[in-house]
């Protein structure tokens, strides 16, 4: 018979650290990583896996964390974006968005950083319709879609060149 | 947000699965959990026993057949519908279709699967299946049962899979040399919730000899309308013969209107999607 409890316990890595928790089966994940792992940078808009704040990198794909159950992340890879900048560096999609003003009140920032880190990791040469369609779920309401574009496409050319440079 | 409270148990079989589903009365499988979870928040339905099958790996494969079929497991993302070699190489608008599901947090993690179980009436995925003539297998303790995709949808939120059982895989049948595909959505947004959706598949070249036209959105399952199919049956292939067969789609129609889009305004869609799918099947990008 298959075990089944309202409390789990989990293990699983945070940013290339191994953690164990005990987490209820009800807990979004996304509550597992903001209250009971106090890591702040993911944030919640909306609750209801429509506006994308609270997205998160699981096993090398995108999700919403307020759409996955906490037991779910028992055994997997999770990359927040607390584990983008390596000893202070930024990534060059973070200062992307630095330099190019991606972002205007910051609220919905992680979550579209993480989108865009996505992104740029399956496809380092993106169309300006591939820009556009991998920030489809996640939400400005600042309307700052602009600069936000503009900072993708900006960290594509960098990582071209860092790509180059390095060749 | 705060569910109520649950139990989780992920089991490692498709036969543990049915065994903890068939434990208690309020069990309910959970797959990508791209709806569910949302159930739960709503606190719409409810829940005692969540049954993870999401990582299950025979409900995660995807293999072509003997016949150059395909054999998709329930629990396969849309993402890897997008960007699987097989489907593809196979049925390229399977693929196309996965890929412009919502947004890519919910393409990694929503499941063919879980699609089809819904059976929400603007779902993507149902009236192309119904269109491909797919076969949905249904799996319970008592073995396996397969379902024509034209009779798996039985309504909101209702289908074929019964109490103690999974949807477990999707055969595809190939499309054939002579037949084409089409598909096409008229919807409030780019990649959004949809106003009316029509699949089709039609065979023949030069004259149609089978057409398989299937609507959505405008009723509570996906429905083949006879009506267009018998006028585009033996009918020269040309895109004013499709415009004259969609004038079929008319009275018999009897969408639910809502905030976006009166029934009047879902008939008169309906009739356009309609054409647009069949001239796609049919090779004939125009409208």
């Amino acid at each position: 018979m298959v075990d089944a409890g309202t409390v789990q316990a989990v293990e699983f890595t945070l940013n290339g650290e191994k953690t164990k928790a005990t987490v209820e089966s009800r807990q979004l994940l996304v509550h597992f990583i903001r209250d009971t792992l106090g890591m702040k940078g993911t944030h919640v808009g909306c609750d209801t896996g429509s506006c994308g704040a609270c997205s998160v990198i699981v096993d090398g794909k995108l999700v919403k964390s307020c759409m996955m159950l906490a037991p779910q992340a028992d055994g997997a890879e999770i990359e927040t974006v607390e584990g983008l900048a390596q000893g202070g560096e930024l990534t060059p999609v973070q200062q992307a968005f630095h330099e190019q003003h991606g972002l205007q009140c910051g609220y919905c920032t992680p979550g579209i950083v993480m989108a865009a880190t996505f992104l740029l990791r399956r496809n380092p040469n993106p169309t300006e319709e591939d820009i556009r369609r991998s920030v489809r779920g996640n939400i400005c309401r600042c309307t700052g879609y602009v600069n936000v574009l503009r900072s993708i496409e900006a960290a594509a050319q960098a990582g071209r060149a860092g790509a180059e440079e390095a060749a | 947000m705060l569910l109520e409270s649950v139990a989780y148990a992920r089991p490692d079989t498709v036969a543990e699965a049915l065994e903890a589903l068939a434990s208690s009365d309020g069990a309910a499988a959970l797959a990508g959990g791209q709806s569910l979870v949302n159930v739960l928040k709503h606190r719409v339905a409810s829940v005692e026993l969540l049954v993870d099958i999401s990582r299950l790996e025979e409900l995660r494969q995807i293999a072509r057949g003997s016949d150059g079929g395909l054999e998709i497991g329930a629990c396969v993302t849309y993402d890897e519908l997008d960007h699987s070699e097989e489907i593809r190489s196979s049925h390229p608008l399977l693929a196309e279709v996965a890929s412009h599901i919502e947004d890519q947090q919910i393409r990694d993690r929503g499941t063919i699967g879980g699609n089809c179980c819904l059976s929400d009436p603007t779902n993507n995925l149902p009236p192309l299946l119904v269109a491909l003539d797919a076969t949905m297998v249904i799996e319970s303790a008592s073995g396996r049962r397969e379902v024509p995709a034209g009779e798996f949808f039985h309504g909101y939120f209702a289908t074929a899979v019964g109490e103690g059982e999974l949807l477990r895989s999707i055969t595809v049948p190939p499309l054939g040399a002579d037949a084409g595909a089409g598909y096409s959505t008229v919807a409030v947004g780019a990649d959004s919730k949809a106003i009316a959706r029509a699949a089709a598949v039609v065979r023949g070249n030069g004259t149609i000899q089978e057409a398989r036209v299937v609507l959505a959105c405008v009723s509570p399952a996906p429905m083949r309308h006879s009506g267009m199919e018998e006028a585009l049956r033996g009918a020269e292939a040309s895109v004013d013969a499709v415009k004259a067969a969609a004038e079929r789609i008319g009275d018999d129609l009897d969408p639910l209107g809502d905030a976006h889009g009166s029934a009047e305004y879902r008939r008169a869609m309906a009739r356009v999607v309609a054409r647009r799918a069949v001239c796609q099947a049919m090779g004939k990008g125009g409208n």
